[in-house]
């Protein structure tokens, strides 16, 4: 299962976290900030996958920002990476070339479109449409008032 | 491949300005949320950081203590406590409003709400009693959109000892004409079963009901359960083998819509959850496992693109037909995508490859014969990652032959690990090799 869903920047800094598994608030930045360390002393050319703990973390670099998704042992990590490949898409696909800032602006949009992808730690919806859908008919309902 | 573009902080006007571009928020360059952000991309120390979210902390109690305070500026409100607490500041006073605002707020003031309350609660929060009855009110909506947050809401965050009190509305959901309420619907029981199974025992012809779905996407809802229900007593749903391979078969086929597709390959995710549930059900059983012989053979032969979603899929199918009941032609065929894997030079896919060996290694330790040379240069490689996934297939290999060396190499390896976890486990493990043969000696100077 899905454990946790990061977006932290190269200077640590959290700009989406979503917790699968209950972690205290206090711990939660230090485990952020070990995360991006860990990925950040990886080469290009290194494995995507890094064991951490007693369980895995799964990343991937997009320009400044890392998508970390913490894994538990049983998970297909290669299905996790393509997993996040395909929520950037979703991103691209509403923002129209998503960028750091638009996250920022638009964190509870960002989340809303996380919470059609990823429940209880597993993968509901991969579809792109589907995954939109709720929140274009927000946006249309927002709009018409 | 898509780049995150970055967007310089000159961008950050145009953003906060009343007329953006499409999807970017709206924000007006006198919002308090559009000066927290603001705030927060120029900060530049921890301390800095902790002096920002402090005083918008208090902010914010102040504003949702006020009550002239409007839904809308709520909605701002809440957002703004959802940023002070992903950077690790408790906002507990916003807790009984986020619920408020799934009461009381319009459509997207709602949603809202309901976010917050799933990002801020957990299921032994007193307050979450409260938003059972704005859950029971929005199921009975007439708006479809209600009626979706609210059994997304249920899906994250519910209280156990409620689940009877909504548990007939949301099965009531189940016979909804739109795909979008029976598919959420499906993943709220499948929320209920994994907090209270007992619950939902009486509904099991339901799930049933929706694994036949004619909407793809209610029957992969239904595919979460039966994960579940099937690793916990595969011998009750044997008789969905078949409805399982021909669903997977179906796939296989591009029987759905096209915006199944991820990168031209049909729903891959689906297919890797159809993979897991007929291994679980061909283990150790002749009979079940030679109903899926065929289209597990299809599934690796279809999967041959070049591209990390058929690698995951071909990952999952090995693992599949060395999980089911063993049919020779299939073994040989996984065993050769096996070592494609290892021999690949990318990095991933040779990372997957010794997970696989290590994987089948435990039925056939021959499988590793033809990879020695390559498991020799994986020991030395300078990716710590692969270094350990070699340790670890190694360690399964062991025999009176090899052992000695293989425990040199382990505790070379302790050498380098810098955190307990990697310490414990190499430990753990040489020590069970030393246990296992006492009487090898290890080379002098290990």
């Amino acid at each position: 299962m899905i454990k946790f869903f990061l977006m932290v920047n190269k200077q640590g800094q959290t700009r989406l976290s979503k917790y699968y598994e209950q972690v205290d608030i206090g711990k939660r930045p230090s485990l952020e900030a070990d995360v991006v360390k860990g990925c950040l002393t990886r080469k290009k050319e290194q494995c995507s996958f890094v064991e951490y703990k007693d369980f895995k973390l799964v990343y991937r670099q997009y320009a400044a920002l890392f998508i970390v998704v913490g894994i538990s042992d049983t998970e297909n990590e290669l299905s996790i990476y393509e997993l996040i490949h395909n929520f950037v898409e979703v991103l691209d696909k509403y923002f129209s070339r998503v960028s750091e800032l638009d996250i920022m602006f638009n964190l509870d949009k960002v989340h809303v479109i996380l919470d059609e992808m990823i429940q209880n730690g597993h993968i509901v919806e991969t579809n792109k449409n589907r995954i939109l859908a709720p929140l274009l008919a927000l946006d249309k309902m927002a709009e018409a008032h | 491949m898509s780049d995150v573009v970055e967007k310089t902080l000159s961008a950050l006007p145009s953003l906060l300005s009343l007329d953006s571009q499409p999807g970017a928020g709206k924000l007006s360059s006198t919002s308090k949320l559009g000066n927290l952000i603001r705030g927060i991309t120029e900060l530049t120390s921890k301390h800095e950081e902790e002096k920002l979210i402090i005083k918008e902390l208090a902010s914010i109690k102040e504003q949702v203590a006020s009550p002239n305070t409007t839904m809308r500026q709520m909605k701002e409100a809440m957002v703004r406590a959802i940023y002070c607490e992903m950077l690790g500041y408790q906002a507990p006073f916003s807790y009984i409003h986020a619920v408020k605002l799934a009461q009381q707020g319009s459509v997207l003031e709602k949603r809202v709400g309901y976010l917050a309350v799933s990002l801020f609660l957990n299921e032994s929060d007193e307050f979450l009693l409260l938003l059972v009855n704005t859950v029971l009110k929005d199921l009975q909506s007439t708006s479809l959109m209600e009626v979706c947050m609210a059994l997304t809401a249920v899906s994250q965050v519910f209280p156990r000892d409620m689940i009877p009190s909504v548990l007939p509305l949301v099965e009531e959901k189940l016979t909804h004409p739109k795909e979008i309420i029976r598919r959420k619907a499906v993943l709220a029981l499948y929320k209920f079963y994994l907090i209270a199974p007992n619950q939902v025992q009486h509904i099991h012809s339901k799930f049933r009901k929706a694994l036949c779905d004619k909407d793809p996407g209610v029957m992969t809802a239904s595919l979460h359960i039966y994960l579940q229900l099937v690793k916990e007593s595969p011998e009750s749903y044997k008789d969905l083998t078949e409805s399982f391979v021909t669903i997977l078969r179906q796939v296989l086929a591009g029987k759905l819509p096209m915006d199944f597709n991820y990168h031209s390959v049909p729903a891959p995710w689906l297919q890797i959850q159809l993979l897991r549930i007929l291994a679980h059900l061909g283990k150790e059983d002749q009979s079940t496992s030679e109903m899926m012989y065929d289209v597990l053979e299809e599934s690796l032969r279809r999967a041959e693109m070049n591209h990390n979603i058929t690698y995951a899929i071909l990952y999952e199918c090995v693992k599949s037909i060395y999980t089911v009941f063993p049919k020779a032609e299939l073994l040989e065929k996984a065993a050769k995508c096996i070592g494609n894997f290892v021999q690949s030079p990318k990095i991933n896919l040779k990372y997957l490859g010794l997970k696989a060996l290590t994987y089948v290694v435990t039925q056939d330790a021959n499988l590793a014969l033809p990879h020695q040379m390559t498991i020799i240069e994986c020991l030395d490689h300078s990716d710590i990652i692969i270094k350990r996934a070699t340790l670890d297939l190694l360690f399964r290999i062991t025999n009176a032959q090899n052992v000695a060396v293989i425990v040199e190499k382990m505790l070379a390896f302790l050498r380098l690990c810098t955190d307990e976890y990697c310490t414990v486990d190499l430990v753990g493990k040489v020590a069970e090799l030393a246990e296992k043969y006492p009487f090898i000696k290890a080379k002098p100077g290990s």
